[in-house]
Parts: C-alpha cells; structure tokens; sequence
C-alpha cells in the first residue's frame, strides 16, 4: 500500500466519502441510470399487464432475452464472491482493496438476475408455487425440475452473498457510527453495525464467522453457475445437452464478473480518488484472470466443436453450424471476437496496465459474453429437431427496454452503494498498512 | 326527526305491497308477444350437460356434404360427417367451419332500408309491393343466386315465376367463372349431368390440373385412401401448373401448363390408339396433330414418362380414371370425356348414372347480357341471393354500370357485404344450422337440412323470404318454408303407396338426414365424336411464352363467401403454408429470371387489368405458370376486410388465351404469414417414404430400444394411443380444423402467425424434398405425441404437465405459471403459449361456439393436444352407464372423426388387438425422433408410394 497512507487517513478518505455532498458527475450518472431503471420497471409493468407477447418470443424460442440476461447477471455476480471467498482462502491479500465493491457487485448483480426469472413467466402472479410451502392442496412444486434447482440455487447464493458482505461490514459500519455527525445517521449505523465495539472476542467470532461464510460461498461460486447451465444442461435441445456445460458456465461467469469488476473499479477509483488504494496491480491481477479465462473460453467452444462433430449426432452439428453461420451467425462470432481474440492482448504487460485498453477489453467481454447466451439460447431454440418448426426470433423494443433498464438498476444500486456505505473494506485494508499488525488485524 | 306524513306502513304491509306488485308485473303478458312462461320445467329433450347431434347437410358451391351437428344446451359447437350418407364422407373443412359463420359478429341482426333499421313487415311490405308494380308494368325482375342444388328451392323458383312471369334467374358461381366444364358435358353428352367420380373403384388415376383431394373434396379423398396400402395401391398422375395437394400425394407429379392439358389428353388418345384402344370413328384425323413425343419435348418432360403413362392407362382400363379441373377449358374436358370413353372407365370409374340432374348455371355471355340489359334499366328490380356480384363479378365496370340502372335492388343475406353496400333493401338471412332444406347430389339419394339451432338474430331464411313475395303476388300460401318443404315431400318424395304415415317417414328422414332411393333409370350417355373432333380442332395453339395465370378457389376461404371466418383465414394453405392471405406462385426459375424471392411485391398485369400482390416461390410450380387463390381481398368484414388481394378481376383474362400475362418486381416487401418456413427436412427421419413395390420386403423398419435406468411405466387400466396412416393421408387439413373447433384453441391473427403464435394443436407439416423444379412433396399431421418418457414432464416447475396412468401427458392449465421450459424441451414443438388473452378477446357471440367440455385457457398459459381426454371420458361414462367395458372404436378424437381418409386411429395399446395395436405392430410403423428416448405413444405408418419404374430412383 502507498506509504503515505496512515491509518486515520484511510478512515478520511473512505469513511467519509458517503458524509459529503455528492459531486455532480454522480448526479449525472444516476439521473441517467434511475432513468433506466424506471424505464425498465414502466416496461416490466407494461409485460405483467398485457402478457408476454409484448416480447419477440415466439414458438420456438420460448426462452429470449429474458433468460438471457437473467444467466448474464447471475454469471456478472460471480467475480465478487471469487475475489472476497476464493482468494480470502488462498490468502491473497490483494484482494482486500477490491472485496467489498466486488461483493457489493455480486449482490446487485443477483439482485437484477433475480428480477427475470420472475417476470419471465405467464402468470408472475402465480410465481410463489414454485415455493415448496406447505399447502392444504398438497401440491409440492417438480423437485425433478432444473429451474427448481435455480430457484434453490439462486436464492442459497443470495442469502450467503448477503451475509458474507454484511458481516465484512460490521466493523466498518461502527467505524462510521464514530463519525456519524448527525443523531439520526449515528442511530441507523448503531443499529446497523449490530453493536460492533471491536473487543478482541467480537474479532474472534468475526474471524471464523467470515472464514466459515467463505468456505460456504466458495462452493456456490461453483455451484451457482453449474445449476443454472443445468437449466440447459438437461434438457433435449441440440445445443443445450451437453456434459461440458458446467464448467464451460462457472468459467465464462467469472469471466464476464471480472470484465464488469474491472469496468466499475477503474470509473470509481478515477471518479473516487482512489488511485492509491486501489492500485493498477489490482487491475492487472484482475485482467490476468481475465486473459485465463478467455483462454478458457475458447478451449470450450473449441470442445463445443469437437462434441458437436465427434457425436455424429446431425442435430447437434446443425445447431452448432448455426452459431457460426446462418441467421444468426454473426452473433456467434461477435462472442469469439470478443470473448477469446480480444483478451488476448493481455498478454502484453502494456495493455494489462493500459486504463484504455482494459476498458476496451471489459466492454468487450462483456457484449460478447450477453451474446455468447444468445448464442446458446437462441440459436441452439431457433433451429431444433422438426424443421417445420424453425422460426427466426426478432427482439421488440420492449425487449431491449428492459435489458437497459437492468443495467439502469444495477449501476443504480451501485451508485447508492458508493454514497451511502464504505465502499473498500478499511479494517482489512488497515490489516495490510505497514506496521499494522498490533491493530488486532485478523490476517496476521 | 320528521314524523312520517303519510299513511302508516308497517313492514308487512310494505312486503305485502311489493309481492302483489311483482306478481301484477309477472302476470301482465306483453300483447305482441303472447303470455310469457316461467321455465319452471325442463322443455322435452333439452337433457342439459349431454351433446345432442342433429343430421343436417351444408351446400357449398356446387358440392353438397351431410353432417352432423353436435349441439349442447341448444347451440352447435361442432359439425362432423354424417357417416349415414353414402361412401361415409366426412364433412367438407368449410363445413366444419360453419359453425364460426353461424357465430359471426358481423352478422345482420335485422332487415336495413336505404341503409336504415326495419322491421320485417316493412321491408316484406316494400319488397312485394316493388314486385307487384313490377308485374303491374309488365318489366321483368332478376334474381342471382349461387348453384341450386335443392329440389324444393327449384320447386319454389317454379312456382314463383308462374305468380311472377317476369322473373328472369340466373344461377351463377364466381369461382367456376364460365363453368367450361358443363360446357363440355353439354357439346359432347348433350347433357350436362356431372358424373361422380368413383376414386375408390380407380386403380390409375391421371389429374389434368384437377385438385381431387382438395378439404373441400371428402368424398374423393376417401375414394383415393381405401386404395392406399399394403393392400390395394393405386397409382396417382397429376400434370398440373401450381402444386396442389393432388400433386403433392402423385406418384408421378408433372409440372404441366394447363394451356397444353388438352394437347396432353388428345395425344394420350391418339397413344391409346397405337396400343389398340380404337379411336372413335373419325377422330383419327382431328387428332393427327397431337403427339405425345413433340408435346414431351415442348414441355421439357422425359418422352419415356408420358409413354409409360399411355402404357399404365392401356393396362388398367375400365379402372382408370382421368378427371380435368373446373378451371381447364371445354378442349381438356374434351379430351379427358374421351380418354374415359375409350378405356372404358365411362360408367365405371365416371359414373353418370349417379350423376345429379344438372344445375345450369349461367355461363358468362349470359351474366353479361343480363347485366347489360340491367343497365339499359330494362330489369324493375333486382334480387341478389347468395350471390355477392359487387365483389366477385370480374367485370366491375359493368357491374357499376348494372348497379346503377337497376331501380330497386334486394340482397338476401347474412352480411352488409360489398353487394348490400348497394342495395335498397337489405334482409337477413339465415345461416344453414338455422335453416330447413333438401339437396340432390346425386341420382340415388337426398340430404336433408334442418335447424341444430333457433335463429340467433331477426333473420328469415331466403326462401321464406320468396314465400313472402309469393304470398304478396298472390301465389299459393304455406305457412313458411319449412311446410313447403314438408309439403313436396309428401307429395313427391315418399314413395307412392308406401303405408307409412307422412310424419314417421318425415321424422325418420330428418333423423337420418340421408334418404336413400332408386335412381330414375337413365339410358346410358354417349359421347359424340363429332363434338369432340370439333372442340380438338380448337384446341388452343401453343401459347406464345410468356406467363400464364391459373385462378381457383382458396383452400381455406374457397370463394370468398365464407372469408369472415377467422378458423379459415388463419388455416394455412396446404402447400405454401400461407395464412391470412394469398400471394401468387411462382416457379423457381422464373423467380430467380425475375429476381423474385418469397414476400417481394409484383406487379400482376393482365391485359388491362393490374394489381400488386405478393409473391411465394412454389418448388413444382410449372415454369410459365402463375397461380394464385381467389376469395380473398374482401372490402367488408372486420375479419375478411383487407386480408390479401381481390383477384377475380384477373378472371376473364385469365381464361382468355390470348391475353398477356406480366409480372414485374416493384421492390417492395411484405411480410407473409407462413405457419412454416423451412421446407426440407435437412437428411432427417421425419417423414418416411416407402415405394409400394419394395415394401414389406425387407422395409422392416428400425427399431430404436433404448434402455433406461428407470423401472417401467405402469398403465393398469388403458394406455391411449393413435395411429397415423401417412399413405392414406392427404394433408386436406380437416383434422386440423376439427380440433381447433372441438377444443376451443383461438386464431390470433396475421401478426401474431408472423411472430410464430399460431394456436393450433395440430398442424400438418409439409416437406419438399429433392429437385425443386419438381419435388417430391412429404406431409405429416403433427400434435402432441404423448410420450411416455415426457421430455416437457421433468422440467416444468409446479409439475402443470403430468403423466396418467392411462398414458396421457396431461395439463393441468390452472397450475400452469407459464415458464414455457416445457415447449422448449419439447422436440415436436407442438405446445402452445397464451402469448396475450386471447380466450377473453372472443366476441360475445364466437363464445356460444365453445364447446363446455373443454376448459378455456387464459394468458400466461401453455396448452396442446390432449387426445380429446373429454372425449375418452365421456366414452368411459357411456360404457359404464351402459354396464359394459369400453370398447375399440368407441373413442374418436376430433381429429380422427374428422379424417376423410381414415389415416388417424386412436386406441388402448393394452389391448393386443385394438386397430391402433395392429397399426402400432405394422411394418411401416415408427415413431418419430424416436432415438431421442421420449418413448412417444403416436405411431407413424411410412408413406406408400406407388410410381411405375417402382420406385428406383427413391
């Protein structure tokens, strides 16, 4: 860490970013981003009164842009619990600059996934039978369905998520309630940080609470995604059935998360002034497991490949023809563009510390992972068994409403988040300054 | 607090008060409606929760079918064959889609005047008092009508113009325009009786542009089935300009200008000639011009091909049969009277005999003439009943020019159509479930059509309404039409002597719907040489190249009558899978000459006559031809109005030689409502095609046993599951219908067809497989496939769909949240989605047709095919309530009571011996996509195909 950063000087600068009036970039930012949340919420409405139709989904693709975003989302959220479980257990202390935003992400980013699985159904009013509750009508919801799983999955994911983050909050939560200025911001954070006063037993629980909460959300980072490429998975559409999908999901989660971390972290530090805390050896760990992904990336459509001509299944081969050519074959190539050429240029020093190139990378994964679930999605439904059924999927606007009225809410609630709590994790980066260790710091 | 003023009223008081009131009010009877009688007890026969069917018959065009008419708490919801008629023909898919017209919104509740409300006293009163006048002046009165098929209508005509010797009428059909065929009949037979064409006693059957398994056809396609197996195989030629479906079920299919089918048949003849069939006398020399070798080589045809086929009708004989389209001029028809004369198929497989006594329909100089003569203001008054001239007259200058010289004019119809649009007085009339009538298809039975409804609306039938002018002129008076009708058939129809009292008799006709009786013995017709030497001398010359155009009528809409009905607009065509409109066929070399894909806009120019429409690349189509459906293009309707183009302004042109046809790109595009856009079936085993020859011999086909880890399903009572004879079936698409009206599934419109929301359970897909200048054509009806290893099953979420323990994959649409990851695992891709509320944007009076025992679904919801559980369970109760277990046979889902060729067998594969077990065991049978393990329960009998090299090249 910069040298000149003391103790009290970190509290300065990050605790009180959320005290200050916030400048007018930020107002900007969310005047735009509230907007399209709004626009998105009004269209979301607009789906729930008249019916799905409003979409361009169709038989046979039953399932668009909103599964689409919704497998989008959830995989966005994937960096944050890797960087604050994963590289927590592995003890990689660089991660502790960029945890909390990170996380901060993944729970916004579940948060916005979570909204389409909800409104992509018929009936959304009916949504709460795939609850298991007990019921007079002794109806349980199919526990041999996929989108069961997701449903388990998802909400598991969630509720770790939350809990991993807000306890990693508590002692900066307190820290804040020290400086709180006002009696109703002091109340709320009293409430808040639980009656965090930092003596040594409170660290000791803390500690294992934390660790045990990593270990548990570690499993999901590798589960969540696995379950919901089992909504794919399982079924019959060439295409979708397919043994590689787990991992193939879990990678390409954690590598659109880490293109989206990239992009928010290199906007806050700027707009923030966080340039020394979180330093461009962040970003550049973080673009190299970028660059491994995406290496990742094409060895699974190159396995794609080899299943779909190894099988000898005409299906299969069809759809995947499909993906690089045909209607929609462009989009096929827009994910290898930019999900395996593009990141190739990390391999260069100079464009992994390049603020340009890697904002130009991350925008890139992160279309070309969007399409990539076009591709699997409706590419692989568009063109299945009878071809009598084949029809080509044509997005309304309301479609493309919503999808940028979910990234409205997501960098909505990112933008709240950077107001109103701490968006660096001060105990754990206080546990890293020079000379730090006699603070009670828990990484000893 | 005010003290009341008046006088006390206790509270007793006051109920007393307010009982005596409504019973005052209850008591008092309207005066002009009679005593009014509380429904305390159940009028006879209304048994409320059972289906009553009545027998009725339903006339379209020139083609009448008998049918069945389901009804429940007194409205029709469904209309079938009535199989008491003779060759069990089912109903006609316009018949079928009757009911829809019965339920139209649009329909005219009341008689209009000058375009304002009336009542019928009023415009009864105007009417007869124009006629009297008229009678008065000594000036005749037109009347236009479509075909009459009815004896007692001919009856009614009869008497009508002795009360009113000035009335001229005219019977006209827009869709058979000059009506050539009758022509012919009349040059060459000195009659114009039509014969009935005998399919099923046809072993080679040749088509000239003739469209014999069309929906409209039940009885031909019937004929052509019992003849389409293991077996019996017959063998189909058809030599056709657009693909129809009689070209699509061919074994040999040849593109074919309709221009040249004259020359075709004339040169068989002369073929049949050389193979020892003489040529009647003195035709050797008007025919010494036509060769089939030159006419194979103009064509661009294999000479080999057309000599087989000489070879084929020589061999088979009496049990060939060669039929001409309506469309073909008096030359083909010609031509093909004399190829049946000569093999000796005249009375046989064409059989006369059983010819009805013709209906002359006024051929065109005649309608000219008369409308001319309107013009002049020759006619007092005008009468237009079931005919529509404002829209399907070809020559609208003329018809303006009528309409405008004529002083008074009458439409007798059920919608403010583009006709009534110009008429003084507008009745309504009603629909043919409300109406009482008798038909005459044919020499040696009857049909009868009564009411399965009372009328809806404040219509008259259109007979009562000429009952009315009789009475007003004088004429004799039975008290409506329905006595009349009785009245005749005391007097002519019961046989003479019999000992029945009238009323049994009368009753047990109207029961069956089907009066069987002897013909009137005819001598035998024969044809004239000279009169077809004559029509071979005018055989039309080789055209110039160029492009010629082959109109008909739609095979959903048909003419254009019945275009208001969503079921058949949304019905796609057989072949290009049009729905909601028509475009024009074009062959793929001239498309690709032109520049045309499927959906650009052309410029159609015939003589004079242009209009922009858009175009559809037909695989098959015969280079040079264009062709394309009439009936659409209507200038009312909130259904029919401005789906697709008007083409019967194109009409005269069209059947004129001489006239230049073009087609010119205008750049511009239309979306085209297809409910299928891909036509190959990309090296799949989808669809499977035998040759007749080889099958059997070592075509035992593949059988796919995939293991499972799961233990067997159990079916302790019944396991439901059909059969499909893909060689019997045509693709006519009565099935598909059937069960859009059994089971209550929405049309929903172009836009939604564009967007690929079509509702329907079933659909029949059709492939194109092979050369596209001439492919082979594969159908295959679609629908739930009810697998026992339901893919849709395991993911959906609130387990809406289920398996029974009788087999059925079941929906329970109330549980359904509407995920639609069922319809996405589904391979067959027959489940449907409520993409919006289309059960409650049903107008009020389209609900009356739902039927109660199939539950509608709202929004949000996904649905299919359910085997017609209401109607196994309704079998069930009937068996039990009758003390005796289910037998085979007792349950017909829609779609098989539907099928004209028989192709569709449903049954319980528990039972070893049930049809469908047999069927399920046949050698032709296989599942599709059965590799995939879904196990499903419906099984597929490979198509037959029966060409004359048996089948070497596939």
């Amino acid at each position: 860490m910069a040298e000149a950063l003391s103790a009290a000087a970190l509290d300065e600068r990050v605790l009180s970013f959320p005290e200050r009036r916030p400048p007018a970039a930020w107002f900007a930012a969310f005047a735009f981003t509230s907007s399209a949340m709004l626009l998105g919420f009004a269209l979301i409405g607009y789906t729930v009164y008249m019916g799905i139709g409003v979409w361009g989904n169709n038989r046979p693709v039953g399932w668009a842009f909103d599964i689409i975003n919704f497998v989008f989302w959830i995989g966005i959220g994937h960096a944050g619990t890797l960087i604050s479980a994963i590289l927590l257990l592995m003890r990689a202390p660089w991660r502790n600059a960029i945890a909390r935003f990170s996380e901060a992400m993944t729970l916004f980013a579940v948060m916005t996934a979570g909204i389409f699985p909800a409104i992509h159904v018929g009936r959304p009013w009916l949504e709460f039978w795939l609850a298991p509750y007990p019921n007079q009508r002794g109806l349980w919801p199919n526990f041999r369905s996929p989108l069961m799983w997701d449903v388990f999955a998802v909400s598991t994911y969630f509720a770790v998520s939350v809990l991993f983050w807000y306890i990693g909050l508590l002692p900066d939560l307190a820290s804040m309630r020290g400086r709180a200025q006002t009696p109703l911001r002091r109340m709320a954070l009293t409430v808040l940080s639980l009656g965090w006063r930092g003596t040594p037993q409170q660290w000791r629980h803390y500690e294992k609470a934390y660790i045990l909460l990593a270990g548990l959300a570690t499993g999901l980072v590798l589960s969540v995604h696995s379950v919901v490429s089992f909504d794919f998975a399982t079924s019959l559409v060439p295409g979708w059935h397919m043994t590689l999908f787990p991992p193939y999901f879990v990678v390409g989660a954690i590598f659109a998360g880490f293109a989206m971390v990239v992009l928010v972290l290199s906007a806050a530090r700027r707009l923030m002034g966080l340039e020394d805390l979180i330093t461009m050896r962040h970003l550049e760990l973080a673009n190299k497991v970028i660059l491994g992904c995406s290496c990742l990336m094409g060895y699974s459509y190159a396995c794609e490949a080899f299943t779909a001509w190894y099988s000898m299944n005409p299906y299969i081969q069809h759809t995947f023809m499909q993906y690089v050519s045909g209607t929609y074959g462009w989009a096929g190539w827009i994910a290898i563009t930019c999900n395996v050429l593009v990141p190739q240029l990390f391999w260069w020093r100079r464009m992994r510390t390049s603020q340009t190139a890697m904002i130009v990378v991350a925008l890139a994964v992160t279309a070309g992972m969007w399409f990539e679930r076009f591709v699997i999605i409706v590419i692989s439904l568009y063109h299945d068994f009878l071809p009598s059924s084949w029809h080509v999927y044509q997005p309304t606007l309301v479609d493309f409403g919503i999808l940028l009225g979910s990234f409205g809410f997501f960098f909505t609630l990112v933008l709240l988040f950077t107001r109103l709590l701490p968006v660096i994790a001060t105990t754990e980066v206080k546990a890293t300054l020079p000379g730090a260790q006699h603070e009670g710091g828990h990484h000893g | 607090m005010a003290e009341p003023t008046g006088p006390e009223l206790s509270r007793r008081e006051f109920l007393g008060v307010l009982g005596a009131s409504a019973g005052l009010a209850a008591g008092c009877s309207r005066p002009d409606r009679g005593e009014l009688v509380p429904f305390t007890r159940r009028p006879d026969g209304a048994r409320p929760g059972t289906a009553d069917f009545y027998a009725s018959a339903c006339q379209e065009g020139r083609n009448v079918c008998g049918v069945l008419v389901r009804t429940r708490e007194g409205r029709p919801i469904h209309v079938q064959g009535n199989d008491r008629q003779p060759f069990g023909a089912k109903a006609s898919l316009r018949a079928i889609a009757g009911l829809m017209d019965l339920y139209d919104p649009d329909r005219l509740p009341q008689p209009f005047t000058g375009g304002m409300a009336s009542s019928w006293p009023a415009a009864e009163e105007s009417l007869v008092s124009v006629l009297l006048e008229a009678r008065a002046g000594g000036k005749p009165v037109l009347l236009l009508t479509g075909a009459l098929l009815s004896p007692t209508r001919r009856a009614l005509l009869k008497d009508l113009q002795k009360a009113l010797p000035g009335l001229v009428h005219a019977a006209w059909e827009p869709a058979l325009g000059g009506d050539p065929e009758s022509a012919a009949l009349l040059a060459c037979f000195g009659d114009a009786r039509r014969p009935r064409l005998r399919l099923d006693r046809a072993k080679l059957i040749l088509a000239l542009d003739a469209d014999l398994l069309s929906g409209a056809r039940p009885e031909e396609i019937a004929g052509f089935a019992a003849n389409r197996g293991e077996r019996a195989m017959n063998r189909l030629y058809a030599f056709e300009g657009g693909m129809s479906l009689t070209g699509a079920n061919a074994d040999h299919r040849v593109p074919w200008r309709p221009s040249r089918a004259a020359a075709l048949g004339f040169a068989l003849a002369r073929a049949l000639g050389r193979r020892g069939i003489p040529l009647p006398a003195g035709l050797e020399t008007a025919l010494a011009g036509f060769e089939l070798g030159a006419l194979a080589r103009e064509q661009g045809v294999d000479p080999a091909l057309l000599e087989s086929l000489a070879d084929d009708l020589r061999q088979a004989g009496s049990s060939a049969l060669v039929a001409a389209g309506p469309g073909l001029p008096p030359q083909a028809h010609a031509a093909v009277f004399l190829l049946n004369a000569m093999l000796g198929a005249q009375g046989h497989t064409v059989d006369a005999a059983a010819a009805a006594p013709a209906e002359p329909l006024a051929g065109r100089e005649e309608l000219d003439r008369l409308l001319r003569d309107a013009a002049r203001g020759k006619f007092a008054a005008a009468l237009f009943w079931q005919a529509n001239p404002a829209y399907a007259f070809p020559d609208a200058a003329l018809w303006k020019a009528a309409a405008a010289g004529l002083p008074y004019k009458v439409r007798i119809g059920m919608h403010a159509d583009e006709t009534a649009r110009d008429c003084h007085l507008v009745l309504p009339e009603h629909h043919w479930l409300e109406s009482f009538n008798d038909f005459e298809p044919a020499a040696d039975f009857l049909l009868l059509q009564q009411p399965a409804v009372s009328p809806l609306y404040d219509t008259r039938q259109g007979e009562d309404v000429l009952l009315a002018a009789l009475r007003g002129l004088g004429g004799a008076d039975p008290a409506d039409y329905r006595h009349y009708l009785m009245e005749r058939w005391r007097r002519e129809v019961q046989p003479a002597g019999s000992l029945v009292p009238f009323e049994r008799f009368w009753s047990a006709a109207l029961h069956e719907g089907v009066l069987r009786r002897e013909p009137v013995a005819r001598p035998p017709r024969r044809l004239d040489p000279a009169a077809v030497a004559r029509l071979a001398g005018q055989a039309a010359p080789l055209r110039a190249p160029g492009f010629e155009l082959a109109l008909g009528p739609a095979d959903g809409v048909g003419d254009g009558r019945q275009a208001n009905n969503g079921w058949l607009q949304e019905l796609p065509d057989p072949i290009t899978k049009l729905s909601w409109g028509n475009a024009v066929s074009v062959s793929p070399t001239d498309a690709s000459r032109l520049g045309l894909v499927d959906g650009d806009l052309a410029r159609l120019t015939v003589g004079k006559t242009a209009a922009v429409l858009p175009v559809v690349v037909q695989p098959g189509q015969a280079v040079g031809v264009l062709s394309a459906a009439l009936g659409y293009g209507r200038a009312v309707g909130t259904v029919a109005g401005g789906v697709g183009t008007d083409l019967y302004p194109f009409a005269d042109a069209a059947a004129d030689a001489g006239t230049a046809v073009k087609l010119e790109k205008t750049g511009r595009r239309e979306a085209l409502a297809f409910v299928q856009r891909h036509h190959k079936m990309e090296g799949r085993d989808i669809v499977r095609s035998l040759p007749w020859a080889a099958h059997g011999a070592g075509s035992e086909s593949k059988q796919h046993d995939l293991s499972t880890l799961y233990p067997p399903q159990e079916f302790p009572k019944h396991k439901w599951a059909m059969a499909v004879d893909l060689s019997r079936c045509v693709g006519c698409q009565s099935c598909v219908l059937a069960c859009q009206s059994e089971n209550n599934v929405p049309t929903v419109g172009a836009a939604r067809v564009l967007r690929g929301r079509e509702m329907h359970w079933l659909r029949v897909d059709r492939y194109y497989e092979g050369d596209e200048r001439s492919p082979r054509v594969l159908l295959q009806p679609m629908f739930c496939q009810q697998c026992d290893h339901a893919p849709c099953e395991t993911v959906c979420p609130v387990a809406a769909t289920n398996h029974s323990d009788e087999g059925l994959n079941q929906m329970a649409y109330n549980r359904c949240v509407g995920t639609r990851y069922c319809a996405n695992n589904c391979p067959y891709k027959v489940r449907r989605f409520n993409f919006f509320e289309f059960t409650a944007a049903t107008p009020e009076s389209r609900r009356l047709a739902f039927n109660p025992e199939v539950t509608v679904r709202p929004r949000g919801v996904m649905e299919k095919c359910t085997f017609c559980v209401q109607r196994i369970q309704e079998a069930k109760s009937a068996a039990k309530a009758a003390g005796r277990e289910l037998r085979d046979g007792d349950i017909e889902p829609a779609c098989a009571a539907a099928c004209p060729a028989g192709a569709i067998v449903f049954g319980d594969r528990r039972d070893p011996e049930s049809r469908v077990s047999r069927l399920a065991r046949s050698a032709r049978g296989y599942r599709v996509l059965e590799e995939l393990g879904v196990r499903p329960a419906v099984t597929y009998l490979a198509d037959l195909r029966n060409p004359a090299d048996g089948g070497k090249d596939g």
